[in-house]
């Protein structure tokens, strides 16, 4: 029982520390205020069940849940390219709000409120992974696989390009980078490794409904890449880990389960308020916003 | 006549978002961060007014105060614990939008622990006949809301014009320093504009409570809807604001004419990115820089 707990914990740890890291790219390397990734999430999760439950198979449809979030992406860096922090921020918002709408009112495709069941459990090459065990040993290879790509990304030149647009983007430009370029693709991996985290919470919970994409989910991870620190890989893995188990005592406490959901919220926030009034880098940090 | 009675609703939206606009861009003005917790501070008056008016029993009217002065408290309560911390630390405007963020959803959290998650309405108003104008309906309530946002407005614009608080405010937002070293303390000003700001929420958030009915969550939506008028009008203009909030009224009502009404929601975050793409600073407003041209 216990065992069967602690393995659902760590699937859930793998998939937040996909998503984390996916808005690390875009808020603690490039410095871009991208709060609508809870969107791309959204399109990830979507897309991949809508596609698996139509018969396409998983990994085309994990391809696929990664690669429309980043289209989606670039349509959405068109409009707030020029735009600064927080304006780039409440945009943003606001695409997340249309997401949402979308998902809620074209029933058509996503059932609306009602939400889709029944999504199968993933398949490679005929073998099945349903019981929650080998989802998590495929969770690990996904999760690895993101996050050696997060890394290489990071740790490459155009990484340090990324950093750059962050830290003074005129003298970027003044070196003839093109600065519009490079804030589409950061978005757009952003966006990607996002999309990866929604496919693989889908296949994992094998339901989904717009109320998991709502503006309340941007909180956690927010918090996580805030207290693990901007633009640290070590941080984020270790603010995933704890800022996941945390709420879990919510849980054991005896609070009734209608309280766990806004307790867990007010918990995040507060946290967050603290570390950013107090530990403004978070613990492994190395710029401030 | 149906294209009348969207042009009325349109305008009854456009009041309510108008209200929230005027107040979120007289905080962005003067604070030059994006206080996103305006949303909540209208919702918490909304609740307010149902514990004052439902639970307590209060007679309506004095409620209606009450949930006002307590929507402007908790302005202020805002302002002087996380943001003038924030401030004293040299917090950019990202993380004080960070932190802003973080206080709607512990204000949005606390209403749903306290309030539950049911809808709530007052009911003070019983539903009675609509007026019939040139075919199209609205009801007294309706007209109570246009009257009292354009009353709010027009009271404003003269605060802010004519009286030295306002000059002292409008001082602030074109540069700080300045009015320090005229001996005006830009702390006090952030205050009295949160106060102002908020007090204003809190009429919008009555309004709403009355017309609509409560939700925990509906916070964000509003503010979103303010934040977008505030956006087509202009940011830094307070009359802009109310402008752009009653295109934004306007044009979602227009719009659920041919798709359904659903989308509402959708149809003014395309407008604010119509906006965005084509004219930035909005319809009255001038770049001061937050947008690079």
């Amino acid at each position: 029982m216990i065992s069967a707990y602690l393995i659902h914990l760590l699937i859930i740890i793998i998939i937040q520390l996909i998503l984390s890291l996916s808005l690390q790219i875009s808020i603690g390397y490039a410095g871009l205020l991208n709060f609508g990734y809870i969107a791309f999430f959204a399109i990830g999760a979507y897309t991949s069940t809508l596609l698996t439950i139509n018969g396409v198979p998983f990994l085309l449809s994990l391809l696929l849940a990664a690669i429309i979030p980043a289209i989606f992406a670039y349509v959405l860096s068109i409009p707030t390219n020029k735009l600064k922090g927080d304006y780039l921020a409440l945009s943003t918002i606001g695409f997340s709000f249309l997401v949402y709408a979308v998902l809620i009112n074209w029933t058509g495709l996503t059932r609306g409120p009602l939400g889709i069941p029944g999504i199968p459990k993933p398949e490679i090459f005929g073998y099945v992974f349903s019981s929650n065990t080998s989802f998590l040993v495929l969770s690990i290879m996904i999760g690895l696989i993101c996050f050696i790509l997060i890394r290489k990304i990071v740790d490459s030149r155009f990484g340090k390009v990324i950093e750059g647009v962050r830290d003074d983007e005129p003298a970027l430009k003044s070196l003839g980078k093109n600065t519009f370029k490079i804030k589409s693709i950061t978005l757009m991996a952003s966006a990607f490794f996002a999309g990866v985290a929604g496919c693989l919470f889908a296949h994992f919970i094998t339901f989904i409904d717009p109320s998991s994409f709502t503006f309340m989910a941007l909180i956690p991870v927010i918090t996580i890449i805030i207290v693990g620190g901007l633009a640290s890989i070590k941080g984020t893995v270790i603010a995933t880990v704890i800022l996941t188990l945390i709420p879990e005592i919510l849980r054991f406490v005896g609070l009734p389960s209608s309280l766990v959901g806004p307790g867990r919220q007010i918990l995040f926030a507060l946290l967050l308020l603290i570390i950013i009034i107090y530990y403004p880098k978070g613990f492994f940090g190395k710029v401030e916003l | 006549m149906i294209f009348l009675q969207l042009l009325f609703n349109g305008l009854i939206a456009g009041a309510i978002y108008a209200l929230i606009a005027t107040g979120f861009s007289l905080i962005y003005s003067t604070n030059k961060f994006v206080h996103f917790a305006h949303g909540s501070v209208v919702v918490a008056s909304g609740y307010m007014l149902y514990l004052f008016y439902n639970l307590v029993g209060i007679n309506f009217w004095i409620s209606v105060i009450l949930a006002i002065l307590c929507a402007g408290v908790l302005g202020w309560v805002l302002n002087r614990t996380a943001y003038t911390k924030l401030r004293e630390k040299k917090a950019g405007s990202s993380i004080l939008l960070i932190a802003s963020i973080g206080i709607l959803i512990i204000i949005e959290s606390l209403i749903l622990i306290i309030f539950g998650a049911d809808v709530k309405t007052i009911g003070f108003i019983k539903t009675v006949k609509g007026l019939e104008i040139l075919g199209a309906i609205i009801t007294p309530l309706q007209i109570v809301i246009i009257i009292t946002s354009i009353v709010l407005f027009i009271s404003l614009l003269l605060l802010m014009k004519r009286t030295g608080l306002g000059k002292s405010l409008r001082a602030v937002s074109e540069s700080r320093d300045l009015v320090e070293i005229q001996g005006i303390s830009s702390k006090k000003l952030f205050a009295y504009s949160f106060i102002i700001g908020s007090l204003i929420a809190g009429a919008a958030g009555v309004l709403v409570s009355l017309e609509q009915n409560l939700e925990p969550s509906m916070g964000s939506s509003l503010m979103i809807k303010g934040f977008t008028g505030a956006i087509i009008g202009g940011i830094t203009s307070v009359p802009g604001a109310v402008l752009g909030s009653f295109v934004l009224g306007i044009v979602e009502n227009y719009g659920i004419w041919y798709l359904p009404s659903g989308y509402k929601d959708a149809i003014a975050f395309m407008l604010l990115f119509i906006f965005l793409l084509f004219k930035p600073n909005g319809i009255l407003g001038v770049n001061k820089g937050w947008i690079k041209s």
